[in-house]
């Protein structure tokens, strides 16, 4: 069975973020990407189900060369293949309309990804990209078994403890959950001897794109801003002892 | 030209989801500054009780497709299907849930209907004009606000709890059945039933107290600490979701939209950074206390008391505490 995963490289540790001077924009130092953690989780299983079943796994990520980091720690993590899309967007209509068409270049079986990436939070490229594609799509799966009718079968939530078993037919397309299987270390020497494979790239020219489907469309941003909260919160101060007192209280007196 | 808004609900085993008033408040109020209409579509099988039950929501007009097919429909046919009653009601915007169900339809409603949708979202108003969406970013932690352009349509996915529902109206809704050839909806999947988790030893949802642990407790070894001052506090361990994945509490203890939803007297958030998916679960907690040593962590965004602090002093000194408040009394 031929797995893609599709990963996103996201900042990793950002320590420092700030609201940039038009007021519409986020600054950070961050200039490490890392694997999406949500994808990470897409990676394990697929990686799991090569292990069970055979076949390959190639991972495939957008962005500019830093991307490639993230590229050489799924091919340490076991994936076969990398591919890096060269194409900047966080635009989710532009994003998966490039991934569609990257994926059309591709053969699989089954398409893997997370439910969301950390820095946009928006949880869309992936069954977005499967509809543009025409593919069978299931979201927050968290059990996979391939069928022997050339189909999965998956489990996914539905919130509140909830469940739907749904069979798709392959090829198909799934957004994992968090914690579908446990997230293994990569020893340092694999992840050294990773960067000796190879990556191949897609540029935009070799997707047949125009470049009106590369233009994110129909709105602005306005501002960007810490949330507000809900109500106001008291933060209390003190050593532990009196922090642990005041709470003592503000607890009984809620009960 | 599209102008309506038009509210998706979500429905299961005959009862409405509570996301549903909250949609339907936004929309009418929508609905009432733009001077367009608010219709609702519901699709489905036997939903008799359901337009009923919708009325006072401020629509001027529900739409019912009611099929066998639309039993346990596929996310192909349900998006396939809810696309279509947009196509005929032509909405200048679709209002969604961002429940579990409504992030799998969102991006295959919208590709279908060619519109951007903007998901996660915490609010749409109406600001200088123009249909302004709030969403987070970055972990939650920044708001980001985004105008749509004059005219432009949308699927908006709002999140459940970040609106209040709005007293029900006296206006009625014109009921419209619309017919949509589901047999013939080209699906590759299908849904084979539907299951619930198995009933632990706990329900959490019952508790009045609930301490609750999440990542910032780094290890196994280490959740004992909060286990100690749930007894201590006569209350129930909790937990969000990272420590349910990597195994160190059982399912039935998770908090957030796919495990319990809880709204306990006192809610101990320890350690908890408070993704949207746990705050979801939890955010009706009468008094929420919340301890983490990042000031920035979403959690204090709907935390009463807050300790910015190390979880390993606090909770430690919180625990002394509440044993020797109890000697006393004994």
């Amino acid at each position: 069975m031929n797995i893609v995963v599709c990963c996103k490289a996201v900042p990793g540790l950002v320590t420092d973020l700030k609201i940039g001077p038009d007021g519409r924009s986020l600054q950070y130092q961050g200039q490490l990407l890392a694997i999406n953690e949500c994808d990470e989780y897409a990676l394990e299983e697929a990686v799991t189900l090569k292990r069970a079943h055979g076949g390959q796994v190639t991972v495939i990520s957008m962005g500019g060369i830093k991307v490639q980091d993230v590229l050489y720690y799924a091919l340490a993590k076991g994936s076969d293949k990398a591919v890096r899309i060269d194409c900047e967007s966080q635009d989710p209509r532009v994003a998966s309309t490039v991934l569609a068409a990257a994926l059309k270049k591709l053969e699989f079986d089954l398409v893997l990804t997370g439910t969301q990436s950390r820095d946009t939070l928006g949880g869309q490229v992936g069954i977005a990209a499967a509809n543009l594609l025409g593919l069978p799509f299931s979201y927050a799966v968290v059990e996979v078994e391939l069928r022997d009718n050339n189909a999965v079968r998956v489990r996914k939530e539905l919130g509140g403890g909830r469940y739907a078993e749904v069979e798709l037919a392959l090829p198909a397309l799934l957004c994992v959950q968090t914690g579908i299987q446990p997230l293994t270390f990569v020893p340092p020497a694999r992840r050294i001897r990773a960067r000796q494979q190879p990556v191949s790239s897609f540029s935009v020219a070799d997707l047949d794109l125009r470049d009106e489907q590369l233009i994110a469309k129909g709105y602005r941003f306005v501002a960007v801003r810490p949330p507000e909260r809900a109500h106001h919160v008291e933060l209390l101060q003190g050593s532990p002892q009196e922090i642990a007192t005041a709470l003592l209280d503000k607890i009984r007196e809620s009960v | 030209m599209a102008h309506d808004i038009l509210v998706l609900v979500e429905h299961a085993a005959g009862k409405i989801d509570s996301i549903t008033t909250q949609l339907l408040a936004v929309g009418s109020r929508l609905a009432e500054q733009l001077g367009v209409k608010l219709v609702g579509a519901v699709i489905g099988h036997g939903l008799e009780s359901v337009a009923p039950a919708l009325q006072g929501g401020g629509m001027d007009k529900l739409v019912l497709v009611d099929d066998p097919d639309l039993n346990l429909p596929s996310g192909e046919v349900q998006a396939t299907v809810m696309a279509e009653v947009a196509r005929q009601i032509d909405p200048r915007l679709v209002l969604i849930g961002y429940s579990l169900v409504g992030m799998e339809l969102t991006p295959a409603i919208a590709t279908k209907l060619g519109m951007n949708a903007w998901t996660n979202c915490v609010n749409v108003e109406l600001r200088d004009g123009a249909v302004t969406v709030t969403r987070p970013l970055f972990d939650s932690t920044m708001h980001a606000e985004i105008a749509l352009e004059e005219n432009e349509t949308a699927v908006i996915a709002l999140q459940k709890g970040s609106f209040a529902a709005r007293e029900s109206t006296a206006k009625q809704a014109t009921v419209e059945l619309l017919s949509v050839d589901v047999q013939n909806i080209p699906s590759r999947s299908k849904v084979l039933e539907i299951t619930e988790e198995p009933r632990g030893d706990v329900d959490i949802a019952k508790a009045e107290i609930i301490v609750s642990v999440g990542r910032g407790i780094g290890n196994e070894d280490k959740i004992h600490f909060t286990a100690e001052l749930a007894e201590a506090l006569d209350g129930v361990l909790a937990c969000s979701r990272p420590i349910v994945d990597v195994g160190w509490l059982p399912r039935e203890r998770q908090v957030g939209a796919s495990g319990k939803t809880v709204a306990p007297k006192v809610y101990v958030a320890c350690g908890i950074s408070g993704a949207i998916q746990h705050l979801t679960g939890m955010r009706d907690a009468k008094r929420i206390i919340a301890i983490n040593k990042d000031p920035n962590a979403p959690i204090f965004q709907v935390a009463h008391v807050g300790v910015v602090g190390d979880l390993f002093e606090i909770v430690p000194a919180l625990t002394k505490a509440a044993k020797e408040a109890k000697a006393r009394l004994d």
